[in-house]
Order: structure tokens, then sequence, then C-alpha cells
């Protein structure tokens, strides 16, 4: 009896330590910002069946290691390797492309985060998103004269891509014209005239009301190429609200 | 030995190499056996005689060195044969087990399920039918291991050590089982250390030693040179 | 034909009535869903961190399943002595050596499928867009795991168990590395190395031929030519692995 006493305590006691032992354990130091992180080529001989999973966990550790460092210390250091990496692994993942150039904005380098969606771009030409966040990047982070005709082009490109929402042709007229590619521009608020909304219609009218010239011939021959581009009716109503008050 | 001979066995001799170094052990040595027709023949022998690898090289489950085997009864298909210290697929019910025996010898399904019940009923195992083997006893694994044996309604039945492990009642169904066999004409060899069993049931036995037959007849023959089967196993043996 | 059927058929209710194998299924359904829990952390990228992870899962557990029950198919018959009853009956060697393949590859058909269909569930409830680019996916790991269960088979004809096992295990291994070897091929500047490392490239299944879960994770379209050509390559690499199986147990004494 004693002894089958004794075994119960003794278990107990284990268990009670055990149970203590982890309680007790130092929360966790603060994460090194430098880690290693192989190089891509290293993974890459592995079998291409699992590529996509080893991307997908160096993607958890991605997402985990921004959220510790960017409150935290603020240094990034080993995102690029690792955005590197799982995108070199697993070049048609949007959302790493995605993350990892905002993250590398955060980091202080978005000059690498514009190359690798480009880099992304390139892997995905039929994505729209890449031209759009390519698009935001130059505006953001651009600098001289070329910059609204970069940033307009792009947006022009994310236009063009199947599944764009409407802000991005309206980003890309307004852009164009702000950069001097005043021809490009007025097509495009052509083409957001066209969409059908009253809003888009009005946006429309206020954009090529800021590029257009205000002389009546000029203004004119300006609207020409629109002609054709879009049903006569809708063309006719163009017309009239961007001839209001002229003569 | 005669053409007739249900089983016919001339000059067998089996080598195996064992150990790393592949040291050759000659198991038999030339056995020469015939069982006629219709025979209850006993293959006795001490331990390492050579009586299982005998009936192992007899139903193909190894090769000879030298020698040959011939099966009157027309190949495996006509022969039974239940092992020593059987183990079958304790996952199967008594019924499953003996179905895909029957099916192993391309019994039709109306043929086997009648097949299998009868002999469900010969072993007395109908009510255990459908229980899993792991659940029966020894005694009623053996009972369904001699069903196996019969699935096939063999015309030569081989049994190794078909009373091992039985109680009183289980070898007295066994004997009744090989006596029926015997009636219906059946050839059956069998292996036993149990002389008694040998005297009750064999026609015919033969002595083996270090993978030679050193002696065959019939069992007046044996006691004619003996008052006990057993005394005349151990003047063999020892001679 | 009728051999080769009750042989499959008794090897499918061995090894779908054995505890442990539903144990291990179990076990592998709980880390499918412990996919979800990584999808927590992924930003938004629950769908596709399920059907990955899911997908490891359904391999890992699969080649746990196909190695260790093809490793002991045989050998438990050996070990057991049931050899003695099969074989005393007129029963054909390759017939058996077949039939336990396909019984097992019924059994696997039952335990990959019910992984992959509870994974799809998954990922359907989940995302709301079920795609049957994971079952396509299932359906290729299920075409690796039968390859290397017949190389367990054959190993375990030639050899123990364990030895079996972990043979079939570095086969798969091997198999998910092959294209490296056919680099080898064709960096050896020796003549001699070069036909050895074709050889070896050509005994070892080729599992790297095509991405396996690409399709299912939206890396990529599917391509089912490619997949159908190697679908039929690894049809063809198992008879292959089976007949050497069936030959050697042909000589194989009891």
């Amino acid at each position: 009896m004693w002894r089958r006493v004794l075994a119960v305590v003794v278990v107990v006691a284990c268990g009670a330590g055990v149970v203590g032992y982890q309680a007790t354990r130092p929360s966790r130091a603060p994460a090194n910002p430098r880690v290693f992180i192989p190089s891509p080529s290293f993974f890459t001989d592995f079998s291409p069946s699992f590529r996509t999973s080893i991307a997908d966990a160096y993607y958890l550790f991605m997402v985990q290691y921004y959220g510790e460092h960017v409150n935290g210390d603020h240094r990034l250091d080993s995102l690029p390797a690792m955005v590197d990496l799982i995108t070199t692994l697993s070049p048609h993942y949007t959302k790493a492309y995605i993350f990892g150039a905002f993250g590398l904005m955060d980091a202080g380098r978005p000059d690498l985060g514009y190359k690798l969606l480009q880099r992304g771009f390139k892997e995905n030409p039929d994505d729209w998103r890449f031209p759009d966040y390519l698009g935001f990047f130059a505006y953001t982070f651009g600098k001289g004269k070329a910059r609204d005709a970069v940033v307009g082009d792009w947006y022009r490109q994310a236009a063009a891509l199947p599944g764009s929402p409407p802000y991005v042709k309206r980003m890309a007229a307004a852009m164009l014209g702000k950069g001097g590619q005043t021809e490009k521009a007025i097509l495009l608020w052509g083409q957001v005239y066209s969409a059908g909304d009253k809003y888009s219609q009005q946006r429309a009218v206020a954009g090529l009301e800021k590029i257009l010239p205000a002389d009546k011939a000029a203004r004119m021959k300006a609207v020409a190429p629109l002609y054709g581009t879009m049903p006569k009716a809708e063309f006719d109503a163009l017309i009239a609200e961007l001839f209001k008050g002229y003569k | 030995m005669t053409a007739a001979a249900a089983l016919s066995v001339r000059d067998l001799r089996k080598t195996v190499h064992v150990g790393f170094r592949r040291r050759a052990v000659e198991i038999l040595k030339g056995v020469d056996l015939a069982v006629a027709p219709g025979e209850v023949f006993g293959l006795l022998g001490p331990n390492g005689a050579g009586k299982t690898t005998t009936i192992k090289v007899v139903l193909g489950l190894m090769r000879p060195t030298s020698g040959s085997v011939e099966l009157a009864v027309g190949g495996l298909g006509r022969v039974g044969y239940l092992p020593e210290n059987p183990y079958f697929y304790d996952y199967l019910s008594g019924t499953e087990f003996l179905t895909f025996c029957a099916r192993l010898f391309g019994l039709e399904a109306e043929a086997r399920s009648r097949r299998v019940a009868a002999l469900l009923e010969d072993v007395d195992l109908t009510a255990a039918a459908g229980t899993h083997l792991r659940k029966y006893s020894k005694g009623m694994l053996q009972r369904i291991g001699i069903a196996q044996a019969l699935i096939n309604d063999p015309e030569l039945v081989l049994l190794d050590e078909p009373m091992t492990g039985l109680d009183p009642i289980g070898r007295v169904e066994v004997k009744r089982i090989i006596e029926g066999l015997h009636e219906r004409g059946k050839t059956v060899l069998f292996n036993s250390h149990i002389l008694g069993d040998v005297h009750d049931l064999c026609t015919h036995i033969a002595i083996m030693q270090s993978g030679r037959v050193i002696w065959r007849g019939t069992v007046p023959e044996a006691l004619a040179e003996a008052p006990t089967l057993e005394e005349f196993f151990m003047k063999v043996v020892t001679a | 034909m009728n051999q080769l059927w009750a042989i499959a058929v008794n090897t499918f209710k061995e090894t779908i009535r054995d505890r442990v194998l539903a144990v291990i299924v179990l076990f592998a359904l709980l880390m499918i869903v412990a996919g979800l829990w990584l999808g927590s952390i992924s930003l938004g990228e629950e769908g596709r961190m399920l059907t990955d992870f899911g997908l490891v899962a359904v391999t890992f557990f699969g080649l746990v399943v196909a190695v260790f029950v093809a490793a002991g198919l045989v050998h438990k018959e050996m070990e057991k002595r049931t050899v003695f009853i099969l074989f005393s009956k007129p029963v054909s060697r390759p017939a058996f050596i077949v039939g336990k393949f396909f019984g097992l590859a019924a059994t696997m058909a039952i335990v990959i499928g019910a992984m992959g269909l509870f994974l799809f569930a998954l990922v359907w409830v989940l995302s709301k867009h079920p795609s049957g680019t994971i079952l396509v996916a299932v359906l290729m790991i299920y075409a690796q795991l039968l390859v290397v269960m017949a190389v367990t088979i054959l190993f375990s004809t030639l050899g123990s168990a364990i030895l079996a096992s972990v043979l079939g295990i570095c086969v798969f291994v091997a198999g998910q590395l092959s294209h490296n070897v056919l680099a080898l091929t064709r960096l050896g500047k020796n003549p001699v190395t070069e036909v050895l490392s074709w050889v070896i490239y050509v005994v070892i299944p080729n599992f790297s031929a095509v991405d396996v879960k690409a399709g299912a994770v939206g890396e990529q379209t599917i391509a089912w030519g490619q997949i159908g050509l190697w679908l039929l390559y690894l049809a063809a690499y198992t008879v292959v692995v089976l007949g050497f199986a069936a030959a050697v147990f042909r000589r194989k004494e009891f």
C-alpha cells in the first residue's frame, strides 16, 4: 500500500516539476536581426515538388521575423536574403514579392523593393498588382522630372492587365498627364469616361480639364483622337462637357 | 518402389549453405521413400533427422540438390498440407480463411461456399466460423489447419506433427479425421513424435536419422522385432 | 488471375484491418489540420499554406505507410510461416508478389484518398475556392508511393524488413534528387563516371521530373501531357521492379 502511495507521490512530484520548469523559463531573448539564410542554390537542387514547401516555410519565417523587428529594433538585416530565397524557389508567389517589397521599404531599402517587384513582374507578367505597386514605389521614392512619366507608364501597364480595378486607369491617366505624356493621358481619360459610371465620368472630365489647352481650336485638336475610341453618343456627351461655355 | 506409388522419393539429397562463410551442410543424404495410394504412412525420426525438410522438398518449398520426387496424384493441386505449429492469418475469420484457401485452388463461388461450410462442420468449427483466428485456441487452430489442408479434397495429405499441443479431446478429433481420410481411400503421410498415435493410425512407417531412411516397413513388422513401437524405435535409432 | 485476386483481397484485408494504419492516418489528418494554424500566421495565405503543408503531410505519412507496410508484407509471411500454407498449394510465386502489391495498392488508395479528400474539403471550406488540382497532386503522390512500395517489396525479398524499409525511404529520397544525377552525367569528363552516372540515373526512379505540388499551390498551370507521360513512366518502372521481385522470389526457399 505504501509503495503505491510513494509511486503516486513520485509521479505527481515529477509532473509538478515538469510544469514548473516550463512555467519558469525566462521570456524569449530578443531575436537576432541577423539570421542565417541559405542561398537559393542550396535548395534549388532539391526536388521541385518540395521547393514551394521550403518557400512557404521561409515565408512564414519572414513574416514572423518582420513582425519581431519592425516595431522593435527596426533591423531587418536578413530580409533581403529571405525574400530572394523565397521568390527564387517560388517565382509565382505574388504575396511574397509584395510583402517583401514593403518589408524592404520599411527596412530602408525601397530600391531593393522596387527591383524585387520588377523581378516579380517579369515572372508574373499577367498580374496587374506588380505594375500597380511599381507605380506606387516610383511615385513615393522616385525623383526628377521623369518620375511622373515613369509612374504613369507603370499604371498604364497595370490598367491594361485583366482584373485591374478602375482606379488604376485613373492613376495612369493622371500621372501620364503630369509627366507630360498628354496624348496618352487623353486617350486613357477617354477610356475612364467610357467606364460608364457617373464618378468615372466626373473624374475623366476633371482630369482632361487639367491637361487640355484652353484655346478652343487647340482643344478640339487635342480631343480629336478620342473619336472612334468610344461610342458616338459617349463621345458627343464628353465633348459637350469639355466645351461647355465655349462658343 | 513401384510406379503406382502416390508419392515416390528417390535418392533425395539436399545441401544448404549456412553462416557468413556459407558452410555447406548436407541435410538429406539420399532419402528413398515410396508411399502407396491409400496408405497412412508415418515418418518418424529424432529431431534434426530431416523429416520436415523431406516434406518441404516434396512440396516444392525447397529445391533438391539432387534426386527426384514424383507425385502420382497430379501435382500440388491434389495435395493437402498442414505444417507443424501452423500460423494462419489472424485477422481473418475461419470462413474467410478457408474461402481464401479455396480461391487459391480456383474453386468457383458456389462450390467454394459449399466446401467451406462442409469442412467447418467436419472439423466442428461452424460455431466459430465468424470469429477471427487470433481468438482461436490451439486445438481450434489445428482443426482449421486440417480443414485448409482438405479444402481441395486432396488425394495425398501431408501432416507435420498434427497432434502437437493438442489436448486429449483434440487428439481424438484429429485421429478421427485421419481415420476418415483413410476410409475414403486418401493417402496420408504424417510426421509425429507421439508413437502411440503412429501405432493407432499408421499402416506403414519409415524411420529417418541423419538425413537418411534407416528403416521402412509396416507397423506389424516393427512390432515383430520389439514389444512396443517405442522400444523398436529406440532399437533402430541407437543401432 | 484467381490466385492473384485472392492474394490481393487477402492482403487488402490484412493491411486495412491493421490498427497501426488507423493511428497513422489519424495522425496524418491531425497534421493536415495543423496546417490551419500555419495559415493563421501567413497574412492571408491560408489556402496556400494548408494546401502545401497538407500535401507534404500526405506525402510523408503516405511514405511511412507504404514503406513499413510493404516491407513487412512478404517478410511477415516468411517469418510467420504462412508461406508454407500458401506455397504448398499450386500458387504461382509471381502471382503472390503481384497480388501482394495490388492488395497494398488498394489499401494505399483508400489511405491516400482519405487524406486527400480531407485536405480538399478543408481547403474548400477555408478558401471557398475548391481546386481540383489538389486531387491531381494527391494522385501524383500516390503514383510515386506505388513505385516506392514496389521497390520496398523487391528489397524485402532480398533481406530483412528493416533493411527493406530503410532502402525504400532511401530510394524515395534519391528519386527526388534524380535531376542532380542527370546533371552529374553531363558534368563528368571521365567516360566511366559518365556511364556510371547514367546507369544510376536510369535505375533510380525519377520523382523530380514533375513538380507534384506546383499546380495545387498555384505556382504553375498543370501540364497534362507531361504528367500523363510521367505517370506512364512510373507505371512501367513499377512493372519492371515487380518483375525483378518475382524473379528473386521464385528462387527463394522456405
